[in-house]
C-alpha cells in the first residue's frame, strides 16, 4: 500500500497527495472530500489558476493599504513591512467539535485563574503537593509584588491566547496556554473581512458564525473589572509604541473599541492615581489593558531601564485605583513546565476530568523524564520553558549528531529550563502556494482567544488558524515564515 | 485628546502640506523651464529648486558640485535627505501611524496608499517622465488625502489640529516660495531678457500655489508681477494666499482653545495679531520693499509656528 493519495481533477488540485500518516482537515483518508469542505472545494475546483492569483494579490494588496502589517527588523532604517501571509482557503470546524473545544478552553482557563489566585494567597495546591512550589518560585515571572493582593473578580488572565492542534488521531491537545496578554485576534478580524471581499460567493453559502463582535465583548470585559466604585471607567490601551511589531494590532484594537491608545510616556502617576496627559489637561485612567510586559510596566518596582512603563503604575494597581489587564504575574503559569501540571491543576480546583488534551510532557528536572530525554532525543522536541516565538526549538528528527550533543550538553547544565515532548503531528490543512501554484498539504494550529471578566466568560467563536507555510514545517509563528487562514465555526 | 496625539496630527497636517508644495514647485519650475524664453538657463532653475526647498547652493559646497540629476534626486527621493519629497510623505505616514486609532480608517488607507505609491520610486536617478509622474502623483495623493480629512473626520479638534498644521505650513511654503520667485526676477533681471522673462516667472509663480487660473478670472488679464503679489500674498478668497492661511489659523485656534480671550504673549493673541495686520495691507504698501517683508513675514510664521509647538506639549 502507498503511503499517500494522490487526488485527481482540478489542476490546481492535481500535485495534491493526501499523507496517510498525517490527519488531513480537508480530506479523508481514501481522498473523499469532507462533507463540510464540499461547497468550498467544488467552488476551487471552477476557478482557473489565473483567476486564484488574482484573488490572491486582491486579498494582499487589501492588507497592504489597510497596513496590516507587522515590522520586520532589519539594517534598514524604516525596517520593512510585512503583511502577514493569508491563505484563501479557509479552516472549516463544525459546531459540535467547536462547542466541546470551548468549554474545554473555558474550563482551562477557570482554573487557571483560580490556580494563580491560589499561589498568590494560602497556596494550598502547593501543600498539598499537587504542584512542586519550586516549579513556582523559581520562575522568573512569579512576582513578589502580587503576593496577597487580589485583582477585581480575582480574574488574573482576562485574555488568554490557548494554542491547539490536532494530532494525527484526530483529536486536539493543547499546545501552550499564552497567559500574557497574546496577539493575532486583529489578524482574525482582518481575515474575515479579506475573505468577505475576495470571496463573498463561497460565503453567503454556509453558515458562519460571526467574529466581528469581539472589540465589543472585549471593551465590557475590560469595563466589567474597573476598579470599585468607578460607574464610567476611562479604559486605554497602553501600546509599546509604533515600532512595535504588534502596533497594527493595538490601534486597531483600540479604534474598534472606541478608546483611546496610549503610550508609557503619556502616563503619569499622582498620589496612586493614574492620568494621561492632554490637550486639556489630565484625565484619570482606570483600566489598562497593556501590550508592555511584565519586566516594562513600572520601573520602580521591575526594570528601572523601562521607558515603555509608567513610574509608580504597581503602587496604583495595589491600591485598587487602577486596574490592569491582564494581571502581573500570570507568566508564572504560563511556562511549559507548568504546563504540564494543567490536568491536575483542573482536578484539583474543579473536580472536573479535563476536557482538552494536554500534550505528555517530559520534565528534564524529573530524573526519570530526563534519562528518557536524553536517550530518545531523536523522537522528541525540545523546548526551553520560558522562550516564546517558537525560538531555541530543538527537533529531534532533524537534528544531526553535533546538534544532538549540543543540546544534551545544554539540558544536562540547567535542567529546570527544559521540557521535551514526542512529535506531534499537526494535522495539515490545503493551502495555496505561491511558488509552486498548486494546492498543498500544510501542517496548522489554531489560536483561540478566550476572555474573562467579572461573571463573563467569552470564546472567540473560531480563532487564528496559522498555517506553516514552508513544506514539512511543523513551526507556524509569524516570525518563522507562517501565515493565517479565516476559520469558520458553522452554525448547526 | 492626548497632547502627544495632537502634536502628531499638527506635524502630520505640516508634512502633507510640505510635500505637496514642494512637488507643485519642481514640477512646476522643472518643466516650464523647457520652454522658456530666450533659454530660461537650467541652472536657474535648479538654483531656485534648491533655493525654495532649503537647500543652498551658497553654504554647501556639496550641493554646488552635484550634477542636475542627483539635485533632482536630492531633493525628490533621498530619505537620507530630510527635506526631500520622500521623507516629507514618511514623516507624514508616521505621524498618522502614531494617531492611527482616532483617524478614520479611510483617511488612514489614503495616506498609506500614498506612502507606498512613492515606495514604488526606487531607482537613484530619475527620468523626465519620472520626475513628472512623482510630482504629479504627489499633488494628486495629497488632493485626496485632504479630501478624506475634511469629508471622513468630526470637525472637531482631531480635524482643527490637522487643519492648523496644514494652514501654518501653508502661509510658510507660499512665503518661501514667494521669497524664491522674487529672487528669481531679481537674478534675470540684471541679464535684461525683458518683459517676457517677467511674466514667464509670475506665470510660474502663480502655477506654483496652482492661483494661475483663478488670478486670470480675478483680474480678467494676465497679471503682472504687482498683481500676481496681491493676488498671492492678500486675496482673501484665494485659497492659497498668505491672508487667506492666517484667517484660518486663527479659526482653528479658536476651535482648539478652551479658554476665551487672548493672553498677551499667547500663540492666539499673536496669531489674531498677525492676522488683523495683513487684513488691512495694500500692495502698494509694500511692493517696493517686498523681499524684506517676505522676509519678516517667514519670521513671524516660524514664531507662529513655535508658539503652535509650545501651547500643544
Amino acid at each position: 500500500m502507498k503511503d499517500s493519495i494522490q487526488l485527481t481533477g482540478n489542476q490546481i488540485f492535481s500535485s495534491y497527495q493526501v499523507e496517510k500518516n498525517l490527519y488531513d482537515e480537508v480530506f479523508d483518508q481514501t481522498g473523499k472530500v469532507k462533507k463540510y469542505y464540499q461547497k468550498v472545494l467544488s467552488l476551487f475546483n471552477k476557478l482557473t489558476l489565473q483567476d486564484l492569483k488574482k484573488l490572491n494579490e486582491f486579498a494582499r494588496a487589501s492588507f497592504f493599504n489597510q497596513g496590516v502589517t507587522f515590522a520586520v527588523y532589519s539594517d534598514n532604517m524604516k525596517g520593512v513591512e510585512r503583511i502577514f501571509p493569508f491563505d484563501l482557503f479557509p479552516r472549516i470546524i463544525p459546531l459540535k467539535e467547536w462547542e466541546n473545544l470551548e468549554k474545554g478552553i473555558i474550563q482551562r482557563n477557570r482554573a487557571i485563574n483560580m490556580f494563580l489566585y491560589d499561589i498568590y494567597h494560602d497556596r494550598k495546591v502547593l501543600k498539598d503537593k499537587i504542584v512542586p512550589s519550586e516549579l513556582i518560585f523559581s520562575s522568573n515571572y512569579y512576582l513578589k509584588e502580587m503576593i496577597g493582593f487580589t485583582p477585581p473578580g480575582k480574574v488574573y488572565t482576562h485574555i488568554s491566547g490557548t494554542d491547539l492542534i490536532k494530532h494525527k488521531d484526530g483529536e486536539y491537545y493543547v499546545l501552550e496556554d499564552n497567559l500574557r496578554c497574546p496577539s493575532g485576534v486583529s489578524y482574525v478580524l482582518s481575515n474575515r473581512e479579506a475573505m468577505k471581499r475576495t470571496l463573498s460567493k463561497v460565503f453567503s453559502s454556509y453558515n458562519i458564525k460571526p467574529v466581528h463582535d469581539y472589540p465589543e465583548q472585549l471593551l465590557s470585559m475590560i469595563q466589567s473589572v474597573a476598579p470599585e466604585g468607578v460607574d464610567n471607567p476611562t479604559c486605554v490601551v497602553l501600546t509599546p509604541g509604533m515600532y512595535n511589531s504588534a502596533y497594527y494590532e493595538h490601534s486597531f484594537l483600540a479604534q474598534s473599541m472606541g478608546i483611546q491608545l496610549v503610550e508609557g510616556r503619556d502616563l503619569y502617576v499622582d498620589k496612586n492615581f493614574v492620568y494621561m496627559k492632554t490637550l486639556h489637561g489630565s484625565k484619570r485612567v482606570d483600566v489598562i489593558y497593556r501590550r508592555v510586559d511584565d519586566d516594562f510596566i513600572d520601573p520602580l518596582c521591575f526594570r528601572p531601564d523601562s521607558v515603555l512603563g509608567v513610574p509608580g503604575l504597581m503602587g496604583c494597581y495595589r491600591e485598587g485605583n487602577v486596574t490592569i489587564i491582564n494581571a502581573p504575574g500570570t507568566g508564572a503559569v504560563d511556562d511549559k513546565a507548568v504546563y504540564t501540571y494543567i490536568p491536575e491543576i483542573i482536578k484539583y480546583y474543579l473536580s472536573e476530568e479535563p476536557i482538552l488534551k494536554n500534550v505528555h510532557t517530559y520534565r528534564c528536572e524529573l530524573e526519570d523524564d530526563l534519562k528518557y530525554v536524553m536517550e530518545n532525543m531523536e523522537e522528541l522536541v525540545v523546548k526551553p520553558v520560558d522562550e516564546s516565538g517558537g525560538y531555541g526549538i530543538f527537533m529531534g528528527h532533524k537534528s544531526t549528531a553535533a546538534q544532538r550533543k549540543d543540546f544534551q550538553d545544554r539540558i544536562k547544565n540547567n535542567p529546570r529550563k527544559y521540557i521535551a515532548q514526542p512529535i506531534m503531528s499537526l494535522s495539515v490543512h490545503s493551502t495555496f502556494i505561491e511558488e509552486s501554484e498548486f494546492f498543498e498539504p500544510r501542517h496548522i494550529d489554531l489560536r483561540s482567544f478566550c476572555l474573562m471578566g467579572k461573571g463573563k466568560d467569552f470564546v472567540l467563536k473560531g480563532g487564528l488558524s496559522r498555517v506553516a507555510l514552508k513544506k514539512g514545517s511543523l513551526i507556524v509563528n509569524s516570525s518563522q515564515g507562517g501565515g493565517s487562514k479565516d476559520t469558520w465555526v458553522l452554525e448547526g | 485628546m492626548l497632547s502627544r496625539i495632537a502634536n502628531s496630527l499638527l506635524w502630520m497636517g505640516r508634512y502633507l502640506e510640505r510635500a505637496q508644495h514642494t512637488a507643485r514647485y519642481v514640477n512646476v519650475h522643472y518643466f516650464s523651464a523647457l520652454d522658456a524664453p530666450n533659454l530660461s538657463k537650467k541652472e536657474y532653475v535648479l538654483d531656485s529648486i534648491s533655493c525654495m526647498t532649503g537647500l543652498s547652493y551658497e553654504y554647501d559646497e556639496e550641493i554646488l558640485n552635484l550634477e542636475d540629476q542627483n539635485l533632482i534626486y536630492k531633493i525628490t527621493l533621498d530619505e537620507t535627505n530630510p527635506v526631500s519629497i520622500k521623507s516629507f510623505i514618511n514623516n507624514a505616514r508616521e505621524n498618522a501611524r502614531g494617531a492611527r486609532d482616532i483617524l478614520s480608517s479611510e483617511l488612514w488607507e489614503s495616506i498609506n496608499k500614498f506612502y507606498h505609491s512613492a515606495n514604488a520610486y526606487q531607482g537613484k536617478t530619475l527620468t523626465e517622465e519620472e520626475i513628472l509622474s512623482f510630482t504629479e502623483m504627489v499633488v494628486h495623493q495629497c488632493a485626496i488625502v485632504n479630501g478624506y480629512i475634511d469629508h471622513s473626520l468630526l470637525h472637531n479638534e482631531t480635524w482643527s489640529l490637522i487643519q492648523l498644521g496644514i494652514h501654518t505650513e501653508a502661509a510658510g511654503q507660499l512665503t518661501r516660495m514667494l521669497i524664491a520667485k522674487v529672487r528669481d526676477i531679481e537674478k534675470t533681471e540684471q541679464l535684461k531678457l525683458g518683459k517676457a522673462m517677467e511674466t514667464y516667472q509670475c506665470i510660474a509663480m502663480l502655477k506654483s500655489a496652482e492661483g494661475f487660473d483663478m488670478s486670470r478670472v480675478h483680474y480678467k488679464s494676465v497679471p503682472n508681477l504687482k498683481k500676481a503679489l496681491e493676488f498671492l500674498i492678500l486675496n482673501k478668497d484665494f485659497p492659497r494666499s498668505i491672508i487667506f492661511n492666517l484667517e484660518a489659523v486663527n479659526d482653528c485656534l479658536q476651535k482648539i482653545s478652551l479658554v476665551k480671550g487672548e493672553e498677551k504673549g499667547s500663540v492666539e493673541f499673536f496669531a489674531g495679531k498677525l492676522q488683523a495686520s495683513y487684513s488691512y495691507l495694500t500692495i502698494e504698501e509694500i511692493q517696493d520693499q517686498i523681499l524684506p517683508f517676505l522676509e519678516k513675514t517667514l519670521d513671524d510664521l516660524y514664531k507662529l509656528g513655535s508658539l503652535v509647538d509650545q501651547k500643544i506639549s
